[in-house]
């Protein structure tokens, strides 16, 4: 289990991360969200201790001593490496680092895996942007880690490989890994997390098992159709926060009962249906972090 | 042991690269055909244009004694420095003749020779720039020689005692307790030597910083950097790196020593001992160490390499200092002015090799020295690590001057 508790950040007047708590429970997949600039790369660096919280502290299976490298792997946002190397001399320095046994077994059957098995000598340089992408994740995993913390890994890769990715992290999650990552990709998030945190300008705005938030927060919302197109924007709907928005319009069930927004509708046009339709994560997100603001 | 495993990586990729095996036998290989070239062109005058200078001789006398005294000094000489056209004549009738020659460039200048220079010894020189300055002390010393002879002459003294009064003084070299007679070649090879050792360990710390500049900022550009930072500690990875780069600076510098040893043998000096080796890597080490924690302290600041060059420009003169002072070192050894210079740590290295190489030092001074090495290449490396930990992850941002006394305040 990985604890955050009450982490912050400061760069000059900008606080990057501000009291940031969180909990990450061990075997589960942990989305970390919020929009550009909410901190979140800040505080996984924090939780990689590549930068030093100005207060707060993070534990690691109750010791708030780092974990040794070999039991951490990391994928950051920026990513890095050595341009004039090959691939496999890449692959071989960073598991001497960690001190990986039986390397060279594990880099082959990693590059095969990912399609990348004929450019063992091939120089990094000579690699294109999904297949360095690929290589880095490879590093990432290589040394078989209990921990897994990925900022933003499905970003720059094809469909086919953030298939692959997704697979290879349910697989892991199989194996009792734990695993963090950040992404703007709500669908991912959806797909593959058991929790999720959102955080806004280093803030967090809520945390927890993501069915359970998806529950909570996902306002409830009635998804009007109208017999006359030209009714779509009759003034009755001022009366709810509404959204219009393919052919249909969608009315925040907020303080009113269903039955009542039906009968308030119903005297002024005529309705062809009426469904309460649920919020998706995207949608949440994006409630959640306008209401941060507000 | 991390330290050890990046060491070894950054030594093993950059020993193999083309440009570090060029660099390191390029550099002597060019330095010896700059020297040879050089040391050609002056004893043949190849390179040199001939220019071309005419003279008025108002007595009639000189300028034909200069001209053949001017042959027999440029006789071996493939291109002589200049070519000299006398005319016999006044100035004032000459004059307009010889300015146009010089205006349409046919002449670079032209000399005057009064009729009264036997008594007031004036030579007058117009040309249209300076560049014949070295020309002019040729001429100069000759007519000076002819003039002295003519002054002898004129009191009778025979050609017999003039040989008397012109003579060269010779000079033989001995070591002590030896009467062999020493090459010039041993003692010109003799006096270079300290400059030779300096050279080295300028080279080599150099190499070794510069490399190092380098690798922080490739990693910092193609931001390997936090790949690595998730795996080592920072204190880690500097170390790997100063360790790495400063064993591939002392491989260099062994392959120029032992080339040193040789050249020593091929003269019969013994150039290297075992003292002098000792502390050339004590030295070595020591600078190497205090530049490592500027260049290391510089890379993390800035994401061009441009940029950074920039920066380390102002340490790089304060390290050529020695280089162009060095004449002046190995002539004037414990000078008021070298001794302070060789307390300064960031040339102590270069100061303390010729003054050792040179065999003008003491205990007391080479061990004061290595303890203000010590303490300075502690407080580089310290200050650098505050600098490397909080500005290589800072991408993009102009980084001031007191933010960075505030990191190594911190």
């Amino acid at each position: 289990m990985i604890e955050i508790r009450g982490i912050s950040k400061t760069y000059g007047s900008i606080a990057a991360v501000s009291h940031l708590d969180m909990t990450i429970q061990p075997g589960r997949i942990y989305g970390f969200l919020g929009p550009n600039g909410a901190g979140k790369t800040t505080a996984i660096r924090m939780l990689m201790n590549i930068i030093i919280p100005d207060e707060g502290e993070i534990i690691f299976e109750g010791s708030n001593q780092r974990p040794p490298s070999n039991k951490i792997g990391y994928l950051p946002e920026e990513r890095g490496l050595y341009q004039k190397i090959s691939v496999l001399e890449t692959l071989q320095y960073f598991a001497h680092l960690r001190s990986v046994p039986h390397a060279n077994d594990k880099i082959k059957a990693n590059l095969e895996r990912f399609d990348l098995g004929s450019r063992v000598q091939s120089k990094v340089s000579e690699l294109s942007k999904g297949n360095q992408q690929k290589l880095q994740f490879i590093n990432t995993i290589l040394h078989d880690p209990q921990y897994i913390v990925l900022d933003e890994p499905f970003s720059g890769l094809d469909p086919v490989n953030q298939l692959l990715l997704k697979e290879i992290l349910e697989e892991m999650k199989q194996a009792g890994k734990t695993i963090v990552f950040s992404s703007h990709q709500m669908d991912q998030v959806e797909k593959l997390c058991d929790d999720v945190a959102l955080i806004n300008q280093g803030q967090l705005v809520t945390s927890g098992e993501l069915s359970k938030i998806m529950q909570s927060e996902g306002v409830q919302r009635l998804q009007v159709k109208t017999v006359k197109e030209s009714d779509l924007t009759h003034e009755c709907f001022s009366a709810f926060t509404s959204e219009r928005k393919n052919g249909s319009v969608f009315i925040d069930i907020d303080g009113h009962s269903k039955q009542e927004i039906i009968a308030t509708l119903n005297k002024s046009i005529d309705l062809k249906s009426v469904r309460v339709a649920e919020l998706g994560l995207e949608e949440i997100f994006i409630h959640l972090v306008q209401g941060a603001k507000s | 042991m991390n330290a050890w495993k990046i060491a070894w990586f950054e030594y093993r990729r950059r020993i193999r690269s083309k440009w570090f095996i060029i660099g390191t036998f390029g550099m002597p290989i060019l330095i010896l055909l700059i020297s040879l070239g050089t040391g050609y062109m002056a004893g043949t005058g190849a390179g040199i244009e001939t220019k071309n200078f005419g003279l008025i001789d108002e007595t009639g006398f000189y300028g034909r004694q200069l001209s053949l005294a001017l042959d027999q000094r440029f006789a071996d000489k493939e291109t002589p420095p200049f070519n000299l056209a006398v005319s016999n004549g006044s100035f004032e009738s000459l004059q307009t003749q010889f300015d146009v020659l010089v205006t349409d460039k046919t002449l670079d200048g032209y000399f005057v020779i009064p009729a009264d220079f036997f008594s007031n010894p004036l030579l007058r020189n117009y040309s249209r720039s300076s560049s014949s300055m070295r020309s002019t002390d040729i001429i100069e010393s000759e007519l000076k020689e002819l003039l002295i002879k003519e002054k002898a002459r004129s009191l009778k003294l025979s050609d017999e005692v003039l040989d008397e009064i012109f003579f060269d003084v010779d000079v033989s070299h001995f070591d002590l307790g030896s009467s062999e007679e020493r090459e010039t070649e041993e003692l010109i090879a003799e006096y270079i030597a300290p400059f030779v050792f300096m050279f080295l360990l300028f080279l080599g710390i150099f190499t070794g910083g510069q490399l190092l500049l380098r690798a922080v900022l490739e990693e910092r550009s193609s931001r390997v950097i936090e790949v690595l930072l998730s795996t080592v500690s920072y204190n880690e990875l500097m170390a790997g790196k100063i360790l790495g780069l400063g064993m591939l600076g002392l491989t260099q510098s062994t392959i120029y020593l032992i080339g040193t040893f040789f050249a020593g043998n091929y003269y019969d000096l013994s150039l290297l001992t075992p003292t002098i080796g000792l502390l050339y890597f004590t030295y070595f080490i020591l600078g190497y160490l205090l530049y490592a924690g500027i260049y290391i302290g510089v890379g993390a600041l800035f994401d061009s390499e441009q940029e950074a060059q920039q920066a380390i420009q102002i340490i790089t003169f304060i390290a050529i200092i020695p280089m162009v002072l060095w004449t002046m070192v190995i002539e004037n050894p414990n000078s008021t002015l070298v001794n302070v210079l060789s307390y300064i740590p960031l040339v102590t290295p270069f100061f303390m090799m010729i003054k050792i190489a040179v065999g003008e030092t003491t205990i007391f001074q080479i061990l004061t020295t290595i303890i203000i090495m010590i303490i300075s290449v502690f407080g580089s490396i310290r200050l650098a690590a505050k600098v490397f930990r909080t500005g290589i992850l800072l991408y993009g941002k102009r980084i001031t001057l007191p933010e960075i006394y505030r990191w190594m305040k911190a």
